[in-house]
């Protein structure tokens, strides 16, 4: 049966097979020390880190290429908005004056409005540790998430006291969400079907179809929304946390290592950050 | 064991939300423990209504007005909180799709334990029997949607099971599911019946499995109980079927015939193959029947052509393995074949909706892959087995033009096209209605006259009888006919085998990705080895011929009561094997 499911990775390892409480621990670790890391070589040093880590783990390719596609623009804005704009900032952090930053692009004078602006080095350098440690925040989620059983997910977010209602609408959202893809693509296919040739269309003709494809789309995803709804009260599904599960969640002795250095490593980069500047942008 | 009923409704009437018609009318029914139910009646009868009753969902979750009562083992439905009735009445659903709600196989099962709150220990205990009973124990750390559609209701199936609940509802189980499948679930249920002891309540149209299994069949019609019997009794009934758009299983239909044309006694006739086959001894020996095979209709180059396709699916999955297949112009082709046979790959390859991994699908000659998908839509047509998906427009008339807009015609011949689309579905009157207001059979008509209106020349239809009662179905495989005649080729996927014949003239078998017999039908339909290779069972209407003679070749009961001679004057022989007078 070829039905969507919320992407996850088969492939066993020690990451995988850690409790969902100690990757939260790593996800925060590296979130705090991520956001810390400014410098462009710090933050590009852990975004590869990150970006191994998800290839060794087992995200497909595809999933990362598409991240990829979907960041770049947003990278580009960063260069570009950083790179043009923010001279303040950047000069403050590297301790020169905002004239005193080096030019990279200058645009001719005679162009209305923007003649003149010019484009510095540390600006772009700047945005590219902007650009990184966005891209490794958001790597974070699939490497920790992905590598989850879904009913792990749930239990370890039950054990960590999240009301029960909230995880398990988060939990049945990472099912459902695929459903409706899947109907979009259905619905999709059936204009094709239709005779309408939706790669031959311009914008505003596109705009028109995919304008109708919500009528089938909504309708469908209240009506299969309505249908578990119905399954899940027949399967005396209350959202009481008076509940029971099959498997237990107690942590092992990896996932206590993997807290406790966890733990360390926050409190060491966080340490390092504030204390030494280590990783701070213009710190050297 | 209590004596006390299990279930009784009281006077149950209910009305939907804003709706002016009642659901259900005045029922009055009471289930004994035990008993296998089949609620049975045409598409619209309250069936689902009736269900969703006993484990509280209706009225409690839908709102609406509801009367009277309905207690299981005692308890009021409507006082009783919904999540404490599930205790007691487990319920399996038509789409596994949406009834599977876990991520693991064993996660599934225990979903409804866990909701209860019962020790971890117990859970494992029960989630380690259901799933030995129903034979999935294998599979336990396998995501639900690995398995096929028939281990999913088989899955549901467990899940309810679990509960060890005193009653299971089944609504529609089987619909989906090729027929041994079909079989393997209705074998668990009459199993665990006799094994545990719990209730059913089926509702469904495979008549020949309900009457196979159920104890007792109820039938409604309009909200309204208007019988309750024995299924020898109620499918004996030929007017109470044709008021309840009904059909027998196909071994009645042949006593009946028989009875009709004075060879047995008319009456209580077999319901079930086992029993009619033995009611075969007290008849006259059949004659071989053989009628010669009408010609196919083979003119020049094939339309449609697959040559040696494979596909293979991103995931390693061999769908297609070497098929090669010719269609011509002026066929009624059949495909069919057990579930995961490779019957959709190959539906999406004719509409070029997947590319060969190798091999190559012409279309008069010249490779199909090189016309898009909607160029290809204006030659063949598709019509999908959930007519939902195709639904776009605010009117009956807009929705079947909305496929003309493409084609940029004159408005008069756009006006033309349309016209004639109505007539041929019977939608006129439906003109300006807006398709979800219709029924789930005439939206699925609104979906057909959308694509016919295309003038297609080849049409495809999907499970096209698939959730249709008796007249719903033979209303649409009427139209391919009419369509057939007019000179369109068609093919049709369905698992519904006994519906065929008398439409189809040919049969393509499709097992493990491969077209494992092309033939006529009535040679397809008893090659009984190929079909049990690919996990699909004979009609009961040739099951039953085969038995009355190995060299018959009867498609339908009329052919099979043909080939019985009437006995001498004056005596008549039960369908039990006893003689009797006229």
């Amino acid at each position: 049966m070829n039905v969507p499911r919320f992407q996850t990775v088969a492939r066993s390892t020690v990451f995988s097979r850690l409790d969902f409480r100690a990757k939260l621990a790593i996800f925060l670790t590296l979130t705090v020390v991520g956001a810390g890391w400014s410098d462009p070589r710090h933050a590009s040093a852990l975004l590869a880190g990150v970006g191994v880590a998800c290839v060794g783990v087992g995200i497909p390719w595809p999933y990362l290429r598409l991240m990829l596609r979907v960041m770049a623009p947003f990278g580009l804005l960063m260069l570009f908005t950083h790179g043009f704009f923010n001279k303040e900032h950047v000069a403050r952090l590297v301790g020169v004056e905002a004239n005193g930053l080096t030019p990279l692009v200058t645009l001719p004078e005679a162009w209305w409005l923007i003649g003149g602006a010019q484009m510095t080095v540390e600006g772009v350098w700047y945005g590219t540790g902007v650009f990184c440690r966005s891209l490794m925040l958001l790597l974070l989620v699939p490497l920790c998430v992905f590598t989850t059983h879904p009913d792990r997910l749930v239990l370890g977010l039950v054990r960590l006291r999240v009301p029960y209602k909230i995880v398990f609408v988060f939990s049945s959202s990472l099912r459902f969400f695929p459903l409706i893809f899947d109907e979009i693509r259905a619905v999709m296919e059936t204009q094709r079907l239709r005779g309408y040739a939706l790669e031959e269309m311009g914008a505003l003709q596109r705009v028109r179809v995919y304008a109708r494809i919500a009528v089938p789309v909504i309708l469908g995803a209240m009506f299969k929304a309505q249908q578990i709804e119905v399954v899940l009260q027949s399967k005396a599904f209350s959202g009481s946390p008076a509940r029971t599960y099959l498997h237990d969640a107690r942590l092992r002795p990896s996932d206590w290592w993997a807290i406790a250095a966890s733990a360390v490593v926050c409190g060491a980069g966080v340490w390092a950050a504030v204390r030494l500047g280590f990783g701070r942008f213009g710190a050297d | 064991m209590s004596d006390a009923p299990l279930v009784t409704l009281e006077k149950v009437s209910y009305f939907y939300p804003r709706a002016v018609e009642p659901a259900l009318r005045d029922v009055d029914l009471v289930i004994p423990r035990g008993q296998i139910l089949a609620l049975v009646g045409p598409t619209g009868a309250g069936k689902t209504t009736l269900c969703l009753t006993l484990n509280g969902v209706v009225p409690q979750f839908h709102g609406g007005r509801f009367f009277g009562a309905v207690r299981v083992g005692g308890d009021d439905t409507v006082e009783q909180p919904i999540h404490r009735l599930a205790a007691r009445v487990g319920m399996v659903f038509q789409d596994p799709d949406t009834q599977l709600v876990s991520a693991s196989v064993e996660n599934e099962v225990a979903f409804a334990l866990e909701n209860l709150g019962l020790p971890a220990a117990e859970i494992r205990a029960r989630v380690k029997s259901a799933l030995a009973a129903v034979r999935l124990a294998e599979f336990a750390h396998k995501h639900p949607h690995d398995l096929s559609g028939g281990q999913q209701q088989r899955l549901a199936f467990a899940a309810a099971l679990a509960l060890r609940p005193d009653l299971i509802v089944l609504d529609e189980p089987v619909s989906q599911l090729d027929p041994r499948s079909a079989s393997e679930l209705f074998a668990l249920v009459a199993e665990t019946n006799r094994s545990h002891g719990v209730a059913f309540v089926i509702t469904g149209h495979a008549a020949a499995e309900l009457a196979e299994t159920a104890h007792r069949v109820v039938v409604l019609l309009g909200g309204r109980i208007v019988a309750d019997g024995r299924p020898d009794e109620i499918y004996a009934d030929a007017g109470l079927l044709a008021r309840a758009n009904l059909r027998p299983p196909e071994v009645t239909s042949v006593f009946a015939h028989l009875a009709k044309r004075g060879v047995c006694a008319a009456g209580v006739a077999p319901v079930r193959l086992g029993d009619a086959i033995r009611a075969l001894a007290g008849l006259p020996r059949a004659r071989p029947y053989a009628p010669p095979e009408p010609d196919f209709a083979v003119n020049g180059l094939p339309i449609l052509a697959l040559r040696n396709v494979e596909h293979v699916y991103p995931d390693g999955t061999a769908a297609l393995r070497g098929v090669g297949l010719d269609l011509f112009r002026g066929d009624y082709a059949l495909i069919i074949g057990q579930n995961g046979a490779g019957k959709s790959t190959l539906l999406k390859h004719l509409l070029n909706l997947l590319r060969p991994t190798a091999g190559e699908v012409l279309i008069d000659g010249a490779p199909l892959a090189r016309q898009s998908v909607a160029e290809l839509a204006r030659r063949i047509g598709y019509v999908p087995q959930n007519p939902d998906r195709q639904i776009f427009n605010p009117t009956v008339e807009a929705e079947v033009g909305f496929s003309l807009v493409p084609l940029r015609l004159p408005p008069k011949e756009s006006a033309r096209r349309i016209d004639a689309a109505l007539r041929a579905l019977k939608l006129e009157a439906h003109r300006r209605v807006h398709p979800f207001a219709l029924s789930k059979g005439d939206r699925a008509r609104v979906v057909i006259a959308a694509v016919l209106v295309m003038e297609p020349e080849v049409l495809v239809f999907d499970e096209p009888t698939t959730g249709q009662d008796e007249a719903g179905s033979r209303a649409i495989l009427d139209l391919t006919r009419e369509l057939h005649a007019a000179g369109r080729t068609i093919v049709v996927v369905t698992h519904h085998l006994h519906l065929m014949p008398g439409y189809a003239r040919r049969a393509i078998v499709m097992g493990g990705g491969r077209v494992l017999l092309d033939a006529p039908l009535r040679e397809a339909y008893h090659a009984l080895e190929v079909l049990e290779s690919t996990h699909l069972a004979p009609t009961q209407a040739v099951a039953l011929a085969r038995a009355a003679h190995a060299d018959s070749r009867a498609l339908t009961p009329e052919e099979l009561a043909d080939s019985f001679d009437r006995p001498p004057e004056g005596l008549l022989v039960m369908p039990g094997g006893k003689e009797g007078a006229a």
